[in-house]
Order: structure tokens, then C-alpha cells, then sequence
């Protein structure tokens, strides 16, 4: 397993550079600086501040540079005083705090209704599950979000007069949770499963089929453990690919809901960088978030040869 | 047989939640509406008031007044004065610094007044040498980086430091052009300090001179008029050195200033809010009692004479998107708002009135003018479009007469724009009545049109080769595009539109290379100055003449105002070059915008302007 585990790495690593380097080369494609500088800048001033970042310098140079450091000391142009390391550390948790709780009810109700449609294929129930799967995913998010605000936050709000959810804004700690992030979490959840119940379906509807279900059958054991027992751990591989394909975007946020909520996350920071040409920032959260899909690829693959040993044979 | 049984019910279970999860959606709440309900088309819900008929004010602490206060966007970069530039820094940083001279917040046209000066400064006779007396015993607010915490008393030495940040690269590098070619020996001093390992600040050049601890003189290199429009800018607000050293880089999150409000770090959460409390060393200052007549009908004479600031505690919310913000103010848990332009047929009339459902519930609504200059430009150096011939005048005034400008506003900008012939914005002096001069070119005229662009020897466009049409793809720029090709499309002009990100499309214009482009220019100052320079010969591109416009006449008359205080001599000028200017047609246009803004009934002295940002001393809470 330690053989295959740095093998997969090191196949990464060059995959890895490239898109830094493709990043690098992309950003620079128009002059960050002239953007930055505005209207009254002289064309002294953009050579000075190409300088002050080292744009100056060689392409090589500013790739090796950039390569010891991910820029995560560098002061960002958007916010001074702060350097995007700590920009980053700032971001990830309210992130997280829509992103992950999300991702587990998401999963874990999809799964459920998956299962449950996946039982009663073909009858009126599954037709049903269905049907709302394929309506809900028809939705845009946005939608979701204005009318999930306008109803559940300031229609409820004025009706109750409770405040049980804000309308935008967040306070970090679990006494605030609820107020600031339930709300963006269930529209994030209501979205997400339409989309999962379709797929988590389709996966227990193949595995249904196989021989093994209709040998275990045959032999007498429930519907109910056979499903459970036998078809659910088989059905993981896909499983696993899709909760693990989640995973980079639990750290990226979620901009839409980020930016209508008024949650400091990574989604909403990097929204706010590309439009105020925070360049530092772009760069640096770019290369990261390339950094954690591949290792999270690497994860699954890893995962996959755990669950299944014949992955790894192959 | 247990499981199945267990499945339906779970199942009728979820079928039953996400019924009533969509029927929730779909159906209104049973709560009596305060007004007409409308479904916005542009993608965001509308607010109806809430059904008591009345707005509650969400409370604060208890005892404290504060002020919430709505950013539509992430809020300010920095607090460093020096390195700030936008709108957002300077609503924020204007609270906290102050300046030597503010404008004057309920006279019009805008005036300048002392803030931090004891009396205007002292002009000697040629316009070049301004003498100052700072206003005694104000002092910075406590801070560690004083020593035992207490803020100390501030000098002319602290105006003096603080100006000369202006010059270091390292601190501002986007604020340099204010103070450029402006003072005796500073352009020198800067470049030997920024040539130097360390930028120091000790040494002394000749145009800025201590006198004592409050007098200081400033030598200008020629008498211009700006240079105090300068000095009310909030780039130049007066920092303390100990602050800048001791902070460093942190400096453009812990300020330190003179200011009504103060701020700590920690009350500064970006992209969320920001949280300024009273400054209990604040200098003795009142609200004004010079006010315009319309003034005391909307009740903001009653506080002349008061000590400022009113209000405790000030919160700024910052809001990338509209729908929260709206959602927040009608809710009451904010006391201002701008008026988003999805929102805009909620509140106002199309006669930009407010809406008798807003005025009900106590809200004041006000259409606040910017000093905008929407314009397209022609490069003059252009060998078809630019120049002074007659023909590629005629060809010039046909492309203007040929773009519809009503379309524009309405299309991009809900028809709440201002269309104005000349280059002053609606407010300035200069500004044309009703926006309209005698002569003008002002499109659709396509009739006029046609006619122009047979005298330049294009008849319906034959023989004129494509024109290459330069614009920023940012915001609505292609489909303004689109609008403009079909526009001279009407007349047979063809148009090759070249857009791309701004950095690209500013470059082109730098370079010279846009023959034809759009642009847009904010008024750095109100002074019609600011806008009659950007077609001044020695500004050509790259500085801010992008017209690349030379006309020896112009620029002569431009010296002149340049150096003028404001008055009917030099307005009558202005109004001449103006007149050059729609004449020579270097520009099509122009337009400006206005910025529609509600605010709740407690909140009071509120005299809406997008020009003065230091407003929030003046504001009080009605509890």
C-alpha cells in the first residue's frame, strides 16, 4: 500500500506543476498591475509596483519563486496588512460551516431516498422520488437562494417575529450556527439532492441487478439485508468517487451562497479578489485549490484500493 | 416483513416534507401587506413592508445610538489613507481621519471649509505660497503607540509626514498624481528617496515648511485652484508617524486618526462590517449653520450649533449582493440604503418620486446626482476620425448625432441617467441649464446625421472603411457594444468592436491605438477643473487626455481656470471651453448617473451626497 501510495503521488507531481504553471502563465496574460493601479496610473508607477511583486523578473524565477512559497506570506493587494496565508486561514472555517454539514445531509438524505427508490422501482413511490429529484435539480440555485432568503429569512422574520434566521451576516462559534448558517445550509442541501438522489438511485438500481443479490435472495436472506449487508458496501466505489469529488469544493466554498449570505468563506474571498484584481490572492488560493483536488484524487484512488484489492492490481 | 413497512412510511414521510417544502415556497404568508407586492424581472425578491405598517428599528445596546449603514460591496482595502483609493475606503477612512479643509455638508454648490485648521489658509498674492494654522488642541486617539496610551496633541509636523507619504512608493503608489508637479522640490525629493535603500523621511525639501508646532507653509510650483480641493481629500488625511512605524504593514488595519469615530482591529471583520465607536477626545466641532433654503423643510437646521459627532456607535455592513442589503433595510436593520436597481420601481416613481407605500411607512427617498462623465472618445491623432480638418470634424459630429443616448439610459441604466450636452456633470458650475447647450451634437439626430456624413464625403457611409470601436468587455460592455454598432449601423457606419479586460483596453487607449472608445470618468473633486483637464494638450495619453485633443485655444483658457479661484468670471470661461469642446467634438456624449437612496425615519440630519463622506457626525438617531 506504501509503494502504491507514493507511486500515485509522484505520477501527480508533474501533473501538479503544470497547472501551476499554467495558472502563472494565465494570469499574467493581461498586465494585473495596470488593472490594480486604476485610471490615474503613470506608466513609471505600474514599473515600479511590477517590481515591488517581482513581475519584473523572469518567468522562471517568479515559477521557482512562487513554487517555495504559494505566495502565502505575500500581502494581498485587496486587503493590506493581510498576507493571503492568513486570508486563507480566515476563509476555510466559515466555509466549512456551510460546506460540510451540507455535504453530510445532502449525502446522507440522498443515500436514504436512493435506497428507498431504488426498492420500490418502478411503483409510484419511486416515480414520485423521482420526479421531484429531476424538478428540484431543473431549479438554478440562484432561485433557490433569492426565495430561501426572501421566504425563510425575512417573510418568516416579519410573520414570527423570532429572527430564527439571518438574513446575511455570520458570527463564527456554535451558538451561532443556527441563526447565520442553517438557512444557507438547507437551500444548499434542497439543491444538492436533487442532483445525488438521481445518481445514488442509478448506482443501487445497477448494483440491484447483479448475480450476487439474486443468489443472496435465493438463499433466503431479506430484502432488507440484502440491501443493506451486501448491496451498500458494494455500491461504495461510486459512492466514495462522488462524496470524495465533493471534497475539494467543501474547502472552495461556496460563492453563490457565500456572497448572498454574507459568509466570510473562501467562495465569497475569492469572488472578491478576482473583482478588486487581488493578484496575490488569485494566484495563491488557485494553486491550493489545485493542491487539494489532486491530493484528494490521490485519497480516492487510495480509498479505491482499500475497498477493492483488485484496483490495485489492475 | 418489518423493513418495508418501516421504508413506506419514511417514504410518505419525505414525499409529504418536500409537498410542504414546495407549497411553502409557493404561497405567501398570511401577513397583511403594507402595499402593491411586484415580482422584480430582474432576479431579485421584493420586499413588501411588513404588516404592522410600520417600520421597527432593530434595537442597539441599550442606552447606545448607532447608526447602520449599508456598503454595497466588500467594504473599504485599507485604512491607510495614502493607500486607498475607492469610494468604499474613502466612506470608511473619512469617519476615523480627518483632513485639513472638509466641504461644507449641507451648502450648494460644494464649498470648502476648515477642519483641521484653525481659518482657511492664507494665500500670498501670486497664488503660490498658502500659510496654515492648524486648529489647537486636537488631538489623535488613544493608542498603545502613543506613549502611556494617550493620543497626543497633533502638529505640523504630522500634516507635513503625512504628505509626504504621498511620495513613497512602498506606501502609495495610486495617489501620487494628486500631489504631482504641485509642490516646490517634492518631485525631486521623492524620486531621490525612492532611489534611495530607505525613504527618508527627516529630510526636508523646500515647498513644505515648518514654521512652529501649528504653522506650516506649502510653496506650489504655479497657483492652482485644485490644490486645496486636494487638501479635502481623504488620501491626504493627517496620520501620526508613531502609528505608521510602530504598525507597519498592519497600519492599513489599525488606524489612527483625529476623527469623530475610532476603531480597533478586532471591530474591523472584512467583507462582514466594521464597527466605529464615538471618539470621547473629539475636537471641538458643530454642526453647521449655513444651509441651503430647502434645508429647513426637511428638518436639517434644527441641530445648527450642536456639538458633533450625535451617535455613539456607527456599523457599516458590507454587501456584495443587493437582495440581502434591500431585504436588511426593510426590515429595519438598517437606517440608509441605496436603492438597488432591481428595487428601483418599488420605490420611486418614474417621476423619481417615492413611492406613497415607502413615504407611508416614514421612508425619505432622494436621487443624489454623481458627478459622472459617460462618454465615447475619438483618439484625435487618429488619421481618419481625429485631427482638425473640416471633414473629420463633419465625420466626427455624425458618428454623436447617430448614437441614441435615451436607448442607453434606458436599456443600462433603468432611465434614471442624466443626458447633458458638454463635459461638466450635473451640480458644477459650467454644468448647462437643463443639460442642454445652444449647439450641441446630441444624438438621434440621424437626419443631421446623414447630412454631416455626406458633407465629410461619406455619403450613407460609402467609402468609409471600417471604424475600430475599443471597450472594456467588463460590466455590460459587449451588449453596449452591440447597442452602439447598431446605432451607427442606422447611418451606414460600420463598426469593428475590439473588447477586451481593461488593463488590455486601457493600454490600446494609452498607446493610441483606439480610434473610437468608451470610457467613463468620476470627478475627482468637485471642480469642473477636474473634468476640463482631460482635454488639456500636455495631458495626452498616456496621462489623462485620452482624446489626445490639442487646441492651443483650449488649453490657453485652461491655464487660466486652473489658477482661479471659483467665481462668474471663471465659469463664463468654462462655459466657453465647453463650447470649443462640443464644437471640435473630441468626445461623444455624455451622461450621468444618479444614485437612488432610501432612508428609514429615524434617522435624522441625513442630506444624502456622494461628494462629502465624512457625514456620519452630523447623523442622529430618533429613538
Amino acid at each position: 500500500m506504501f509503494a502504491y501510495t507514493i507511486r500515485k503521488l509522484a505520477y501527480n507531481v508533474p501533473v501538479f506543476l503544470t497547472i501551476i504553471l499554467l495558472v502563472m502563465l494565465a494570469l499574467r496574460v493581461n498586465d494585473p498591475v495596470y488593472s490594480f493601479l486604476g485610471k490615474n496610473a503613470k506608466p513609471e508607477d505600474v514599473i515600479k509596483k511590477r517590481e515591488q511583486i517581482g513581475l519584473d523578473q523572469p518567468f522562471p524565477i517568479q515559477y521557482g519563486t512562487f513554487l517555495t512559497t504559494f505566495d502565502m506570506k505575500t500581502e494581498s493587494w485587496g486587503q493590506p496588512g493581510s498576507t493571503v496565508g492568513e486570508m486563507l486561514s480566515d476563509s476555510v472555517w466559515p466555509s466549512l460551516s456551510i460546506t460540510l454539514p451540507t455535504l453530510l445531509l445532502t449525502t446522507a438524505i440522498s443515500m436514504v431516498i436512493g435506497l428507498i427508490s431504488a426498492f420500490f422501482r418502478g411503483t409510484w413511490i419511486d416515480r414520485s422520488l423521482v420526479f421531484f429529484a429531476v424538478l428540484g435539480m431543473s431549479v438554478s440555485f440562484l432561485v433557490y437562494i433569492i426565495f430561501g432568503q426572501y421566504y425563510g429569512a425575512y417573510r418568516l422574520n416579519e410573520a414570527t417575529g423570532l429572527n430564527l434566521f439571518a438574513i446575511s451576516g455570520y458570527e463564527s462559534g456554535p451558538q451561532n450556527w443556527f441563526h447565520y448558517c442553517c438557512l444557507p445550509v438547507l437551500i444548499g442541501v434542497i439543491v444538492g439532492m436533487g442532483y445525488d438522489t438521481r445518481f445514488y438511485r442509478a448506482v443501487m438500481v445497477e448494483e440491484s441487478q447483479k448475480e450476487y443479490i439474486t443468489t443472496a435472495l435465493a438463499k433466503g436472506a431479506s430484502k432488507s439485508k440484502v440491501m443493506f449487508a451486501h448491496m451498500l458496501k458494494n455500491a461504495m466505489i461510486p459512492i466514495i468517487t462522488r462524496i470524495a469529488i465533493s471534497l475539494p469544493f467543501l474547502i472552495a466554498g461556496s460563492i453563490l451562497l457565500e456572497t448572498f449570505f454574507g459568509i466570510p468563506g473562501m467562495g465569497r474571498t475569492l469572488i472578491t479578489a478576482v473583482r478588486a484584481k487581488d493578484f496575490p490572492v488569485v494566484q495563491g488560493f488557485t494553486a491550493i485549490f489545485a493542491g487539494i483536488y489532486i491530493l484528494t484524487i490521490i485519497l480516492t484512488d487510495i480509498l479505491y484500493a482499500l475497498v477493492d484489492p483488485r484496483v490495485r492490481l489492475s | 416483513m418489518m423493513m418495508p413497512k418501516l421504508f413506506r412510511s419514511l417514504t410518505l414521510l419525505l414525499i409529504s416534507g418536500l409537498l410542504c417544502l414546495a407549497a411553502g415556497c409557493g404561497s405567501s404568508t398570511p401577513t397583511k401587506v403594507a402595499g402593491d407586492s411586484k415580482s422584480s424581472s430582474g432576479g431579485t425578491a421584493t420586499a413588501d413592508a411588513p404588516s404592522t405598517e410600520t417600520l421597527k428599528r432593530k434595537k442597539s445596546e441599550a442606552g447606545l445610538k448607532e447608526v447602520r449603514f449599508p456598503i454595497a460591496s466588500d467594504g473599504p482595502r485599507s485604512m491607510d489613507p495614502a493607500d486607498g483609493s475607492t469610494h468604499y475606503d474613502n466612506r470608511c477612512i473619512g469617519q476615523i481621519y480627518e483632513t485639513l479643509v472638509q466641504t461644507k455638508y449641507l451648502k450648494r454648490p460644494f464649498e470648502l471649509e476648515p477642519l483641521l485648521l484653525e481659518k482657511m489658509p492664507e494665500v500670498s498674492d501670486d497664488g503660490l505660497t498658502y500659510h496654515f494654522t492648524l486648529k489647537k488642541g486636537v488631538r489623535f486617539h488613544d493608542d498603545d503607540c502613543f506613549a502611556d496610551g494617550k493620543g497626543r496633541e497633533l502638529v505640523a509636523e504630522d500634516v507635513i509626514y503625512s504628505i509626504k507619504r504621498l511620495g513613497d512608493a512602498d506606501v502609495s503608489l495610486k495617489n501620487w498624481w494628486l500631489v504631482e508637479n504641485t509642490i516646490v522640490g517634492f518631485d525631486e525629493y521623492r524620486k531621490t528617496q525612492n532611489d534611495a535603500d530607505k525613504f527618508d523621511y527627516d529630510v526636508a525639501f523646500e515647498g513644505l515648511k515648518r514654521i512652529n508646532d501649528y504653522e506650516f507653509e506649502v510653496k506650489l510650483v504655479e497657483p492652482v485652484t485644485r490644490f486645496m480641493w486636494v487638501l479635502g481629500m481623504f488620501q491626504t488625511s493627517v496620520v501620526p508617524r508613531e502609528a505608521v512605524e510602530k504598525y507597519g504593514t498592519r497600519f492599513a488595519r489599525h488606524p489612527v486618526g483625529t476623527g469623530p469615530f475610532t476603531m480597533k482591529e478586532e471591530d474591523w471583520v472584512p467583507k462582514q462590517r466594521m464597527v466605529l465607536n464615538k471618539n470621547p477626545n473629539y475636537h471641538e466641532c458643530f454642526y453647521p449653520s449655513e444651509s441651503m433654503p430647502e434645508d429647513e423643510g426637511a428638518g436639517l437646521t434644527k441641530a445648527a450649533g450642536k456639538r458633533l459627532p450625535f451617535v455613539d456607535r456607527v456599523t457599516i455592513a458590507f454587501f456584495l449582493e443587493s437582495q440581502p442589503m434591500w431585504l436588511e433595510f426593510m426590515s429595519g436593520n438598517l437606517d440608509f440604503t441605496t436603492v438597488p436597481k432591481d428595487n428601483h420601481n418599488e420605490a420611486f416613481t418614474r417621476r423619481w418620486k417615492v413611492k406613497p407605500r415607502m413615504k407611508n411607512l416614514g421612508i425619505t427617498g432622494t436621487p443624489v446626482p454623481l458627478l459622472d462623465f459617460i462618454f465615447l472618445g475619438f483618439n484625435m491623432e487618429d488619421p481618419l476620425l481625429g485631427g482638425d480638418s473640416e471633414k473629420n470634424k463633419y465625420l466626427r459630429q455624425a458618428i454623436a448625432l447617430s448614437i441614441d443616448w435615451d436607448q442607453r439610459n434606458d436599456v443600462f441604466y433603468n432611465d434614471t441617467a442624466r443626458i447633458y450636452d458638454g463635459v461638466v456633470p450635473p451640480g458644477l458650475p459650467g454644468h448647462p441649464e437643463e443639460g442642454l447647450a445652444e449647439q450641441n451634437y446630441r444624438g438621434p439626430d440621424l437626419q443631421r446625421a446623414r447630412e454631416l456624413l455626406a458633407k465629410a464625403g461619406y455619403p450613407n457611409g460609402e467609402g468609409l472603411p471600417k471604424i475600430n470601436y475599443y471597450s472594456s468587455i467588463e460590466g455590460p460592455g459587449n451588449e453596449m457594444a452591440e447597442m452602439t454598432v447598431g446605432h451607427l449601423g442606422k447611418i451606414g457606419i460600420e463598426l469593428n468592436p475590439r473588447l477586451d479586460v481593461f488593463s488590455t483596453f486601457i493600454e490600446s487607449v494609452n498607446n493610441k491605438k483606439a480610434p473610437l472608445f468608451s470610457f467613463a470618468w468620476g470627478s475627482d473633486y468637485p471642480d469642473p477643473e477636474n473634468n476640463m483637464q482631460l482635454f488639456y494638450g500636455p495631458n495626452e495619453s498616456p496621462g489623462s487626455n485620452h482624446f489626445n485633443y490639442k487646441n492651443p485655444e483650449f488649453d490657453k483658457l485652461y491655464e487660466q481656470i486652473r489658477v482661479m479661484p471659483p467665481s462668474d468670471e471663471r465659469t463664463a470661461i468654462i462655459e466657453k471651453m465647453q463650447a470649443i469642446l462640443i464644437e471640435d467634438s473630441p468626445y461623444i456624449g455624455a451622461m450621468a448617473r444618479y444614485r437612488f437612496v432610501l432612508s428609514q425615519p429615524w434617522l435624522k440630519n441625513c442630506k444624502p451626497t456622494e461628494q462629502i463622506l465624512n457625514t456620519f457626525k452630523y447623523l442622529d438617531i430618533e429613538e
